[in-house]
């Protein structure tokens, strides 16, 4: 295990060994850091301690980063889990919802800001980078407009760290998507034989696809061109299933299908899955893999215990790059257990949730 | 006795292609043979066979109901303990007296169905059922597909039994205790399965049936509305939700471990599927059994009951709905935030939280409960507002007079049934589902005006 005195230090340690995995992948190191981490978080975030006494999972008694006490992300909604003091809450990510009372709230201070932005690039870089410099359309608002979505400030820090290349931000702070822009820029794109990724909700997507159909315009945007599609529909807009979806990207765009890549991801997290990576073939059933310093685990919901492999559970994310929240997670999303990797089979039908006013704990 | 062969509605053959002209002549030759045979029959002759059928369900070597038992839970829904428990409350209604008791609150005088019979302004009426009922069968419980198809017999009409694709083992099993009974009236009878929606064979159905009843969820119910022809009577009953309620004087009076035992039996009967078993207990604080002591010895007693009659496995789903709903309230279990859990070990076989916090819980059901603290029935009136719409149930723990004053308040503010806990899944035959008349909806009157 390795101590942790502060949370600049752990941020720093966390972030070495993100540096370090994508330079050469490995996992060597996480087994320590998780339980440093876990041991970090149980001295400063008393109401996850209290739980994990009763788990009887202590950071004396866990040996094993699976035996570190998950919380369910259902108790985010109501309950803000942090180490930080409210002094150091500068950025703080709430889960869409339509109520105060039944959305997420993610607390960061600039350390473990940090940290998210090292995780999300690294793990976005493998994934849906190549050798073809892409101009960029995302289909959601700017910072500005949306500065407490953890997507929108995912989707910002990869503007900036792509500071050279077009783009378009191509959505309102109500996420109406902005047709005529859109288009506008895509069609610059393929006039000028430029490829472009477009980045957005599956949401985002459909609104697109329907201005499209609405204005009757098709596009078969320059070879190169890209997507990336990241779950969820929120009532937002019409349901497509998946394949669907992505056959109409491919129709109504042009984005080759092997060029349409997911994302699993939620303002809880701080690091993102992808199920593929462009320019490689990826095989059906397309698997999610988080990187090397977050580790999915799929359980059986009876036993809490590992899913057979082909078997369904729910899904815990054990994600290094939480520091300041809660490291080890329960979504509320069932998946199947796979050699390598996940395969997403939707939310977990779960009985009306009401927000709870009792929930205000305070905590050192 | 050997295992009878079932081969005598669609449903029984799995490989049939059902298509809409299909369907069409299946209705259409009910309606024939219920013209023929059940349109002539005598009360006495359909509720004899109707409590023959009962019993027969009843007798513990009926092979029908072995088969039902030793079936798959997948197929049927429930362990076999839970299943047999069920199916005895059900049937043990089904006594002659009993049916021509229904007959007599649904139409002052059962020979109205036969002919006509005076009223008491001097005039004459009588009662026809629909020719032909088309019933959407519910996915989660048997029992009201079971009360459907005998309702529809007192009525003299035609059934046709649309069950939910891999869920029409046990209406198939009762259709078939019919048909060795009685074939004549089984041959008005047709059950089939298929997933709801089906564009081709739903039509068909629905221009042949006079009237269609379904069970299901509102999106269901609203559903077929939408697609039913004008002009054709639809019976609908959708999602409703229970809860129980227990008198701070009542442990004193029927003893408190009594009233645990009661508590247990409305959650473990039928695993809680269905509108009529509790998602909450209310008990009235400021008596000598405190709530949050009511949950925990309730939690022990479920412990209890899962040895004698085993929850059984359930989907991945739904266990997940369980465990993800457990880790919600174990946090708050931790930091004493108003909720205490106890939960059976290592499985979601049981589950009870208690809870400060007094607006009604969706449970996850499965055998999971919340105890939540009242002060009293006005409060819990209040604090049910959201729900009042829905409520289908109310199982009281009280003393019969505390239980008729209690009764008055939940009858005004709309509480369709009240019954005593322990009761909740067991509805007397002649019930009124949601407040309405089981038959009276039905049936069309005819009234005869002499002077």
């Amino acid at each position: 295990m390795i101590p942790f005195t502060s949370l600049a230090e752990a941020c720093s340690a966390i972030s070495s060994f993100i540096r370090c995995c994508a330079d050469e992948p490995s996992t060597e190191g996480f087994d320590e850091l998780a339980l440093g981490l876990f041991a970090f978080q149980f001295v400063h975030n008393t109401p996850y301690a209290n739980f994990c006494r009763t788990e009887n999972h202590t950071p004396e008694t866990v040996a094993d980063w699976r035996d570190i006490p998950a919380v369910s992300t259902r108790v985010l909604k109501s309950l803000d889990l942090t180490v930080l003091p409210v002094a150091d809450r500068e950025t703080v990510f709430r889960s869409s919802g339509t109520t105060q009372t039944n959305r997420s709230r993610h607390f960061h201070s600039r350390d473990s800001l940090a940290v998210y932005h090292t995780s999300l690039w690294t793990w976005f870089a493998e994934h849906l980078l190549d050798e073809s410099a892409n101009r960029l359309l995302f289909l959601c608002p700017e910072l500005a407009q949306a500065p407490k979505s953890s997507l929108v400030h995912m989707m910002d820090a990869v503007a900036k760290r792509l500071a050279n290349r077009e783009r378009c931000f191509g959505a309102d702070g109500q996420w109406r998507i902005d047709g005529e822009a859109a288009v506008d820029f895509l069609h610059d794109c393929a006039t000028q034989n430029e490829p472009v990724t477009i980045l957005g909700t599956a949401f985002s997507f459909v609104h697109l696809l329907d201005h499209l159909d609405t204005a009757a315009l098709e596009f078969q945007l320059p070879s190169g061109s890209a997507a990336m599609e990241t779950g969820g529909y929120k009532g937002r807009s019409r349901e497509m299933p998946k394949a669907e979806l992505h056959q109409a990207i491919t129709t109504k765009l042009g984005v080759a299908s092997e060029r349409i890549i997911c994302e699993y991801g939620m303002c809880e997290l701080s690091s993102q899955a992808y199920d593929g990576k462009l320019g490689q073939a990826n095989a059906a059933p397309r698997l999610f893999r988080f990187p090397p310093w977050a580790r999915a685990r799929v359980v059986s919901p009876e036993t809490l215990a590992d899913a057979e492999l082909g078997q369904a559970g729910l899904l815990q994310v054990v994600d290094l790059a939480n520091v300041s929240s809660v490291f080890s997670l329960q979504t509320e999303d069932l998946a199947k257990r796979h050699a390598d990797g996940f395969e997403l089979l939707g939310r977990a039908e779960l009985a009306e949730s009401r927000g709870c006013s009792l929930m205000n704990l305070t905590h050192a | 006795m050997p295992e009878p062969s079932l081969d005598y509605f669609l449903a029984d053959k799995p490989g049939a292609e059902l298509t809409h002209p299909l369907i069409a002549e299946a209705c259409q030759t009910l309606r024939r043979n219920r013209n023929e045979y059940l349109a002539t029959l005598g009360n006495e002759q359909i509720i004899s066979k109707l409590a023959e059928v009962g019993n027969l369900w009843r007798s513990p070597d009926y092979p029908l109901r072995q088969m039902a038992l030793d079936a798959d839970p997948e197929e049927t829904g429930f362990p076999r303990e839970v299943l047999a428990a069920g199916l005895d409350a059900c049937f043990a209604e089904w006594t002659q007296e009993k049916f021509f008791m229904l007959l007599t609150q649904e139409f002052g005088d059962p020979t109205r169905l036969q002919s006509f019979a005076s009223q008491p302004n001097r005039t004459f009426s009588m009662v026809n059922g629909p020719q032909l009922i088309a019933h959407i069968a519910p996915g989660n419980l048997p029992v009201p597909v079971f009360q459907s198809i005998a309702f529809g017999l007192l009525l003299r009409s035609a059934q046709f039994i649309k069950c939910a694709s891999g869920k029409s083992l046990l209406p198939r099993l009762f259709g078939h205790s019919l048909h060795f009974v009685e074939p004549g009236m089984a041959a008005s009878l047709e059950i089939a399965e298929w997933d709801g929606g089906n564009e081709s064979l739903e039509p068909a159905l629905f221009a042949e049936a006079d009237c269609v009843t379904v069970n299901g969820s509102d999106n269901t119910v609203e559903a077929i509305r939408q697609r039913l022809p004008l002009g054709k009577r639809l019976v609908g009953y959708g999602h409703r939700v229970s809860f129980g309620y227990v008198e701070k004087q009542a442990n004193e009076v029927m003893g408190t471990q009594a009233i645990i035992s009661r508590a247990a039996d409305d959650v473990v009967a039928w695993n809680q599927h269905g509108c009529l078993s509790p998602h909450v207990i209310y008990v009235e604080q400021f008596g000598s059994l405190k709530p949050e002591r009511f949950a925990e010895m309730l939690a022990e007693e479920l412990e209890v009951r899962n040895e004698a009659m085993p929850r059984g496995p359930i989907s991945t789903k739904e266990a997940a709905s369980i465990s993800t709903t457990r880790r919600f309230y174990k946090i708050r279990s931790a930091n004493n935030v108003g909720a205490l859990i106890w939960e059976s070990e290592e499985t979601t076989d049981w589950t009870v939280v208690y809870e400060d916090e007094k607006q009604f819980q969706t449970s996850p059901l499965n055998r999971f409960i919340f105890v939540k603290p009242i002060e009293h029935i006005e409060e819990a009136l209040h604090v049910l507002e959201p729900v009042r719409e829905s409520v289908s149930t109310v199982g009281l723990a009280a003393s019969e007079a505390r239980m008729r004053e209690l009764a008055l308040p939940l009858a005004q503010w709309g509480v369709p049934r009240i019954c005593a806990l322990s009761q909740m899944q067991r509805p007397p035959l002649a019930w009124r589902h949601d407040g309405r008349p089981p038959l009276g909806e039905l049936i069309r009157w005819t009234d005869l005006e002499t002077a």
